[in-house]
């Protein structure tokens, strides 16, 4: 506590600009104090970084008090003893190849082949963010430790809500820094971080002309004819009605389809079509219409959300083309429907003269598990949606 | 305490042993057998060399066979030999058939060490003897040790071995002389003075004349005619007998010459060919040779042609044996069992008396 | 079960195998009515006699040279050399003559080296040597290093009874340090087996001799890591088995060793894991050893050379961080 004036004695520390840890230069101010003549900055005597504030604000104390304390040997730029080292950026996992990534050890690249795991999907805790063999151990036990369930309900990243939530303290009290997601986006974060992990995913896209489509929906969505192709597509191609769990893949013969609906900000969900194959197009648009209204108002049942065996997403409507969908699991594919845009494009005539046409075309996105299935089953799939798509008629 | 060294009496070649060593027609026989023999081996080996059949260096004793078979021959059944390179006498007294030697050789599957050690590097532990290492003197503690085994276990047995004048100013030719001296090893140390360490004359290898150190150490000590396979014996004889009774070990320096070179790649030329020439008027078989046909008593020709057929025969067998499989090369490093040794043959008439009269 | 010092076990071991067969004998210098350098033959000249415990002279060729001789026709001798450095004035008997004469004659050569070994006490470049590559280079030669006192008893008598030519790596810093419970009467431990000091599955320290104590000193508590300890105790025959064992477990290895670095038992083990183990290691095999200098004698310079636990410590902790 510096001396202000001849007769002060004592002083009370107002507030403290600097917490421990923090870099302070030489004269620059780090803490506020009053007297009874004068309420004041203080300058710092040194740079360095704050070790520890001794005396704290609101408290007074006599002049000649030890305030706090300044460790003038430590560098600007090093982390405060509770800041975590931030993880390795995603390229360095990602680039490999160019002589900066870390190694694989060999340990680690034997396991990662006996168990088909792609290392991009596991985070490593080692030097330089190297996937230590503990990292992959670990991240292949997750795999096997998922619960037993029953094959056809899954995790939803919808829970019924009996009532609005209280604010908890932990949520209204903000510790300063941005607000902490919502349970619904942390829960549907997880999925997708889990299904990241679990996965190896792969996407293929297709393009296809919907000339065809256009011409038959009227004025209904054409998500609903689309589904429909792609149910066709996948009786011909049952392994994409799949779900896989550890190294248990069932292929299901019933078709339970399920459909992203956005929920606007808060997130999205994804109701269920149950026996889908069943159902004709315009069944398909009705069920899809009244899941979605009930989605939105949150009338939905546990039922609704569970035991999807392919999912459709569609977000189309906001024109963008292309996409790399998260598989829901534990389906083994996604599909993901993008925009429908008018593009000139080659045609060819019974005669194999070509010309050039003014096309309706969009990009099916579809990704897929390479732990399921190998880029030639997804791409005829995908060939086969295209063909029913391309030549539909009522 | 020093011991004085005696001096060979002159040679008179109708004396009678005044010594213990008393010899049978039979015994001179065998004396003159087994250095026809040794020379005989030598000669075909060295045959087999110069024609290409012998991998390595070829070593001989040729000059010096009186040395190993003179000392040899005073060896009883239970005693042990560490028997050096010119030394094939001393083998083929224990009992070595001439063609494990020609296997041993040409590193054949079915010489006396499979082929795993060359040229004079062998000894047949199923006859008492411990083969030889490269290095010179080593065998001298080996023979140490031997010797301490049957002081601590108070046996009337001898450990013989063999070495050269250049091993004398060896570390542990002095070491193991020390060692027999201080606990009065039964240990007989022969040591053949053929005048070279190679192409060292042993003017350039001491300046103290060996036989002077064995009372350096404390311990008695003869020079004895290296050529002259009876006074070899008697000495050898006497030195035996001396250790069996606790009286310690003994030096014996047999002077001779080595008449051919270090080894079959030597020519020599550092040797004054008078030296040689001098050397072989004096050479151990055709003395004795000489002498045995003055006393008349034993049919020369019949053992030489004796000899030759054995030598025939001999290295048929050699050369039938096989190459060794080159899969069995990095097996047998280690024992899986404890040592046997086994006893040599000891053809002197004194050594089936006394077991007869035991 | 009584607790003993290392030294104590090494002569119970001996005493043992002396009173149960009389063709085993020591010889060395000093080891008679003085009991020896370090004492381990105290009372033995007394309760033996002169036969059995020879004073011999100062000629280590000749103690070695004429062990093989007696061990050839029969008997068991131990030899002692006064410090494992002196080996190399019996180095020629050793290597030529005893290590390779079964391998060319079929002879076998039962025979014993003591060697009290290591430095840790201002020994000098010439008495706190740890020997043992030149003779992991030598055929023929078996090599023990024990580091408890169980061990060092059972390892002598095992030793005793091998009939091959078998170097006793007895570590000078170890004999009256280290104590532990020793079965009384008579026991071998297995030659070629290694023990595990500690369990543990995140990082191997493997080590041998004084060094056991130090890796697990300074493995105690690095991180919370769970850190297994291997006291190889034979150096030759090595148990490739047990290393690779481990290995296969943590996929993490230091090896430590008080002896110098180059060319010793580290880089053996290392180039070991690395031909039979390649798949299973998840960082590089890391040497903690002394630098390839003689040991030096003032107290700063020698712990400057000698490993140290802090040294373990942070070879390990770097491993565990890769």
């Amino acid at each position: 506590m510096p001396q202000m004036g001849v007769s002060v004695a004592e002083g009370t520390i107002t507030a403290w600009r600097k917490r421990p840890g923090d870099w302070v230069e030489r004269d620059e101010v780090i803490v506020e104090i009053s007297t009874d003549k004068v309420e004041t900055e203080v300058p710092s005597p040194a740079a360095g970084r704050v070790a520890e504030l001794v005396v704290e604000e609101g408290a007074t104390v006599d002049v000649g008090t030890l305030l706090a304390t300044i460790d003038t040997g430590s560098k600007p730029g090093q982390p405060h003893a509770d800041e975590s080292d931030p993880p390795p950026p995603a390229e360095e996992a990602e680039a490999n190849g160019n002589g900066k990534a870390p190694p694989v050890s060999p340990v680690v690249r034997r396991i990662a082949d006996e168990h088909s795991v792609e290392l991009s999907a596991v985070s490593g805790t080692g030097r330089r963010g190297r996937v230590t063999k503990k990292d992959l151990l670990a991240f292949l036990e997750q795999g096997a430790a998922k619960p037993a369930e029953r094959p056809l309900h899954i995790e939803s990243p919808y829970k019924e809500e009996p009532a609005p939530q209280p604010a908890t303290p932990a949520e209204a009290a903000p510790t300063g820094e941005g607000e902490r997601l919502s349970v619904m986006r942390r829960q549907i974060g997880e999925h997708m971080v889990r299904s990241l992990h679990e996965a190896a995913h792969c996407t293929t896209i297709v393009e296809a002309d919907m000339t065809a489509i256009e011409a038959a929906r009227g004025r209904l969505s054409y998500l609903p004819l689309v589904a429909r192709a792609t149910i066709a597509a996948l009786r011909e191609h049952p392994r994409l009605n799949a779900t896989l769990e550890g190294d248990r893949l069932t292929v299901h013969d019933e078709v339970h389809l399920g459909i992203a609906v956005s929920l606007g900000e808060e997130g999205l969900i994804v109701p269920v079509v149950r026996n889908a194959h069943e159902l004709s197009h315009e069944g398909l648009g009705a069920r899809i219409k009244d899941l979605a209204a009930r989605a939105r108002s949150k009338q939905l049942s546990p039922d609704e959300v569970g035991g999807a065996t392919f999912t459709i997403t569609n977000p189309g409507r906001y024109g963008a083309l292309l996409a790399t969908p998260i598989i829901n699991q534990p389906q083994v594919a996604i599909l993901d429907l993008e925009a429908v845009v008018k593009r000139p494009v080659v045609v060819t005539d019974g005669q194999g003269g070509d010309s050039i046409a003014i096309r309706p075309m969009t990009y099916f996105c579809m990704s897929w598990d390479h732990r399921a299935l190998d880029g030639v089953g997804a791409a005829e799939f995908l060939g086969s949606v295209k063909r029913h798509v391309e030549g539909w008629s009522d | 305490m020093a011991t004085t060294t005696a001096r060979p009496a002159a040679l008179d070649p109708h004396q009678h042993l005044a010594h213990e060593a008393r010899l049978t027609v039979d015994d001179r026989r065998e004396l003159m057998r087994y250095m026809l023999l040794m020379r005989a081996t030598e000669e075909r080996a060295l045959n087999l060399y110069r024609q290409g059949k012998v991998p390595g260096s070829f070593y001989d004793g040729r000059g010096q066979e009186a040395v190993s078979v003179g000392s040899a021959f005073a060896l009883s059944p239970r005693d042990r030999a560490c028997i050096l390179h010119r030394d094939l006498g001393a083998h083929l007294l224990r009992g070595v058939r001439p063609g494990l030697v020609l296997a041993q050789m040409m590193g054949r599957a079915g010489g006396l060490t499979g082929g795993r050690d060359g040229n004079m590097h062998f000894g047949d532990k199923d006859l008492g003897c411990v083969g030889m290492v490269s290095m010179l003197p080593d065998m001298a503690l080996v023979a140490c040790g031997l010797g301490l085994a049957f002081q601590m276990r108070k046996e009337p047995r001898v450990a013989m071995t063999w070495f050269g004048d250049g091993s004398t100013a060896n570390g542990q030719w002095h070491e193991a002389m020390n060692v027999a001296g201080v606990r009065k090893l039964p240990v007989v140390f022969v040591l053949e003075n053929n005048q070279y360490a190679y192409s060292t004359p042993n003017s350039r290898e001491f300046v103290v004349d060996p036989i002077e150190r064995a009372a350096a150490y404390g311990f008695h000590g003869v020079k004895v005619n290296g050529n002259d396979v009876e006074a070899v014996l008697r000495a050898s004889a006497e030195a035996c007998e001396r250790a069996r009774q606790g009286g310690g070990p003994t030096l014996i320096e047999a002077e001779t010459m080595r008449m051919h070179g270090h080894g079959a790649h030597d020519d020599m030329s550092y040797v004054p060919p008078e030296m040689l020439e001098e050397w072989s008027q004096r050479d151990p078989i055709e003395t004795y040779e000489a002498r045995l046909r003055d006393a008349g008593r034993v049919d020369l020709d019949a053992l030489r042609e004796e000899v030759k057929a054995e030598l025939d025969s001999e290295t048929d067998w050699a050369l039938a044996q096989e190459m060794p499989d080159p899969s069995t090369a990095t097996g047998g490093v280690f024992a899986t069992e404890d040592p046997v040794m086994g006893d040599g043959k000891a053809p002197w008439s004194r050594w089936a008396q006394e077991a007869s009269n035991a | 079960m009584p607790e003993i010092t290392y030294l104590e076990a090494i002569s119970d071991g001996l005493r043992e195998e002396m009173r149960r067969d009389e063709s085993v004998f020591c010889m060395g210098e000093d080891i008679g009515e003085f009991g020896g350098a370090f004492k381990v033959t105290d009372g033995f000249f007394e309760e033996f006699g002169a036969d059995r415990v020879w004073d011999t002279p100062l000629a280590e060729n000749a103690i070695v040279g004429a062990a093989v001789g007696a061990a050839v026709e029969g008997l068991r001798p131990v030899c002692e050399m006064q410090f494992a450095d002196f080996i190399a004035c019996g180095f020629d008997q050793l290597v030529n003559v005893a290590g390779k004469m079964y391998y060319r004659q079929g002879l076998a050569v039962p025979m014993v080296v003591r060697l009290p070994s290591g430095g840790g006490f201002s020994g000098g470049p010439f008495h706190s040597q740890n020997p043992e590559a030149w003779f992991l280079q030598s055929p023929g030669l078996k090599v023990v290093a024990p580091s408890t006192a169980e061990d060092a008893k059972g390892l002598l008598a095992s030793a005793i009874r091998d009939p091959n030519p078998v170097l006793y790596l007895e570590h000078k810093n170890l004999y009256r340090r280290v104590k532990g419970d020793v079965p009384e009467g008579r026991y071998e431990t297995p030659m070629g087996e290694l023990r595990v000091a500690r369990e543990g599955t995140d990082l191997t320290v493997v080590s041998y001799g004084a060094m056991v104590h130090t890796a697990l000193e300074a493995t105690e508590d690095i991180d919370g890591a769970s850190i297994e300890v291997l006291d190889l105790r034979t150096l030759c025959p090595l148990d490739r088995d047990g290393i690779l064992e481990s290995v296969r477990k943590t996929s993490k290895v230091v090896v430590l060793h008080e002896a110098t670095r180059s060319c010793g038992v580290g880089a053996e083990v290392s180039s070991l894991i690395a031909e039979e183990a390649f798949e299973d290691l998840d960082g590089p095999v890391v040497r903690v050893t002394a630098p390839d200098v003689p040991i030096p004698f003032s107290p700063p310079l020698e712990r400057a050379v000698l490993p140290q636990v802090d040294d373990v410590r942070k070879a390990c902790h770097d491993l565990l961080a890769y």
